[in-house]
């Protein structure tokens, strides 16, 4: 049963952090622009859900809006009782769930509008010093201002598919997720291997040249920043829905650094990387949380898993900074052909040997 | 009010200390190096293991921190910043680098706060300050600390103005960062002035640490907390001089204190716990506003601007 768990769990969390990795590969991969605040964006999407999922649901189907004195104190009991609504309504909770998802998006495709401002005019290590500071003022902002989500301690956020039970709604949430990353791979792996896809990457390797042919980098730029964001976004209110709690304490600057991990451990600039990267650090991360009580240590043991992950991060950079999966031509139409082509050859050779 | 100011002064001297060392090694490689604040953290950590396993004041152990908080900012140059960029990493994976380094430390610190705290079973480990003693006089009360820490910040201040303007080897260092390439046309040992430099910036940034834990309580988070404010300070300072980087932690350690004291007072009572959001919200518009700092103003033009009529071909 346990181990049932520990699966579960583990793709749960894997699907997060994939849809993150190709959300910061399509932008520093592909776009090079140096994304320090990931979870500025990630944190947008989990703030929309974490404020919004009891209090809407109250507005909409009693028609009353909580005051935040009142529901400081009582998210959890407000928090349950719309999760025992969703029981008896499973399709109003399907409602919420969708209709939040989108909000987050939206809204963390507006904080990336916002970022994408200081990301047409800064260099690389500027940018990177606003966005982590962004990130750190979000989450000093969401810790003091109480009506977002509740201060230091958290939010409690309803389960939309409470009607499900036991092990069985695991396993939807976790189908659901799985449908979710596995669109955006889809999505982003037939956007990259576009034309934009490569138009993005002529940005990243000389933008005067891009420029020079009519291309606008500007607009190019808010583009890949607003549907990163969105991804992030869409990342952190699943985030939010699956641990059914938001606490702004969880989004530090240390999250925005697993993510790079992530990246360029896999390799920039190939989504594959980034798959295999995340599959790294998330069963790193989860076997270490499941299986921490079978040895004893005198420390916390994610300070080691910490230090080792940066080792392997700084070996992987002195060694191999293209990373475990260096990135390969664009799949265009030509280049699938010479491919083939070449395979049809050497088969041939062998045939004649 | 008077001990609003004091306070602002203590938290300046702090952050000019750390902005110096920000900048001076931004100076050399180009690059804003995030494990900064963690030579704060370790300097607290090494004076309160000082002062508890051999009763030795804090202040007696500045020269052991500085030595030891610049050793280790030397050695990361030496075999981690300066392979790299030797071998042409970009900005980008240089920064990821000084991220993880960053991590390690302060995970590092974490271990060993926590190692400790079992093993003496003293629970402050994770959380400490030092004992102040405090001056009447007569108007409001003074803290020896920040005397202390204010004469070491104007001392040391006044030294780096010496060593760098009428020593022969504090002339090459301000060449070779400068312009490197013709520093070493000239026979100056670029290699070995950039050394010096991250070593006199992770000792500043480790004496920081033995000041910390008088104003607040230190723990192995207060470095990252510290290095964010020393960013702001440095970039509205420009990153590009030294004596920017005084002026910017003076004006963002008076601008946090004495910010938040009007701040929390009616009629807007912010909560205090807003405090850091002000050197953040400086940072972020410093570098939305003017990216070259206070120092890359150029005074004249405006001047120019405002006094108008004679702005003819100059």
């Amino acid at each position: 049963m346990e181990i049932i768990r520990f699966v579960i769990d583990f793709l749960s969390f894997y699907t997060i952090y994939l849809m993150l990795s190709i959300s910061l590969n399509l932008e520093y991969g592909y776009a090079g622009i140096s994304n320090f605040g990931k979870v500025l964006f990630f944190a947008g999407g989990a703030f929309t859900v974490g404020s919004m999922a009891t209090r809407l649901t109250i507005l909409l189907f009693q028609g009353r809006w909580i005051d935040i004195e009142e529901y400081i104190n009582t998210d959890v009991i407000w928090g349950t009782k719309v999760s025992l609504f969703f029981a008896q309504h499973p399709l109003y909770g399907i409602f919420i769930f969708l209709f939040l998802l989108v909000l987050a998006m939206s809204i963390s495709a507006l904080l990336g509008y916002i970022a994408s401002y200081p990301a047409i005019r800064l260099r690389e290590d500027y940018l990177g010093m606003t966005l982590v500071v962004s990130g750190e003022l979000l989450r000093n902002i969401a810790k003091n201002y109480q009506p977002l989500v509740c201060g230091t301690f958290g939010v409690y956020v309803p389960n939309p598919f409470s009607w499900a039970t036991g092990i069985f709604r695991d396993l939807l949430i976790l189908f659901i997720l799985l449908i979710f990353s596995s669109g955006i791979w889809l999505i982003m792996e037939y956007l990259l291997n576009s034309p934009f896809g490569r138009l993005l990457k002529a940005m990243r390797d000389n933008e005067k040249v891009v420029e020079s042919y009519g291309r606008d980098i500007v607009k190019l730029r808010i583009k890949t920043l607003m549907l990163g964001s969105a991804i992030a976004g869409l990342a952190g209110g699943l985030y939010a829905f699956y641990t059914g709690s938001v606490n702004p304490d969880d989004f530090t600057a240390t999250k925005t650094f697993l993510v790079w991990v992530i990246v360029i451990i896999g390799g920039a600039g190939n989504n594959l990387g980034a798959a295999v990267g995340a599959l790294f650090y998330v069963f790193i991360d989860r076997l270490i949380a499941y299986y921490k009580h079978w040895i004893y240590l005198p420390f916390d043991i994610n300070y080691m898993s910490y230090i080792i992950l940066s080792i392997i991060l700084i070996l992987v950079i002195f060694y191999s900074p293209q990373g475990l999966f260096p990135e390969k031509p664009a799949r265009t139409p030509v280049i699938e052909k010479l491919r083939r082509g070449k395979q049809i050859k050497s088969i041939k050779m062998q045939e004649q040997e | 009010m008077f001990e609003v100011f004091v306070d602002a002064l203590a938290y300046s001297d702090v952050l000019i200390l750390l902005s110096i060392g920000i900048t001076l090694t931004y100076m050399t490689i180009k690059v804003p190096n995030f494990t900064h604040g963690d030579y704060a953290s370790l300097g607290a950590y090494i004076a309160f293991t000082i002062n508890l396993f051999y009763g030795i004041h804090p202040f007696l152990s500045i020269p052991i921190v500085f030595i030891l908080a610049g050793l280790l900012s030397f050695i990361f140059y030496l075999f981690i910043f300066r392979p790299l960029s030797e071998r042409g990493a970009n900005l980008v994976t240089l920064m990821v680098t000084s991220i993880a380094l960053e991590l390690i430390l302060r995970s590092l610190i974490n271990i060993y706060a926590d190692i400790m705290s079992l093993k003496t079973k003293i629970p402050i480990f994770r959380g400490f300050i030092f004992q102040d003693y405090l001056i009447n006089t007569g108007i409001f009360l003074l803290p020896f600390s920040t005397i202390v820490a204010t004469v070491t910040a104007v001392l040391i201040v006044s030294l780096l103005y010496l060593f760098l303007n009428k020593t022969k080897f504090g002339i090459a260092m301000r060449a070779s960062i400068e312009n490197p390439d013709l520093a070493k046309v000239l026979g100056v040992n670029v290699d070995l002035v950039y050394s010096i430099s991250w070593f006199i910036a992770g000792g500043l940034a480790g004496i920081v640490g033995v000041f910390i834990p008088y104003r607040i309580t230190a723990n192995p988070q207060v470095g990252w907390d510290l290095l964010l404010r020393g960013f702001a300070a440095s970039v509205l300072g420009g990153l590009s001089s030294i004596y920017g980087a005084i002026i910017g932690g003076a004006v963002i350690g008076f601008a946090e204190i004495v910010g938040i004291y009007l701040l929390s007072q009616p009629p807007i009572n912010l909560p205090i716990a807003y405090r850091p959001s002000i050197p953040y919200l400086t940072l972020i518009i410093t570098l939305l506003i003017i990216p070259k700092g206070i120092t890359g103003i150029d005074f004249s033009k405006i001047k120019r601007k405002i006094v108008g009529g004679r702005n003819g071909n100059n």
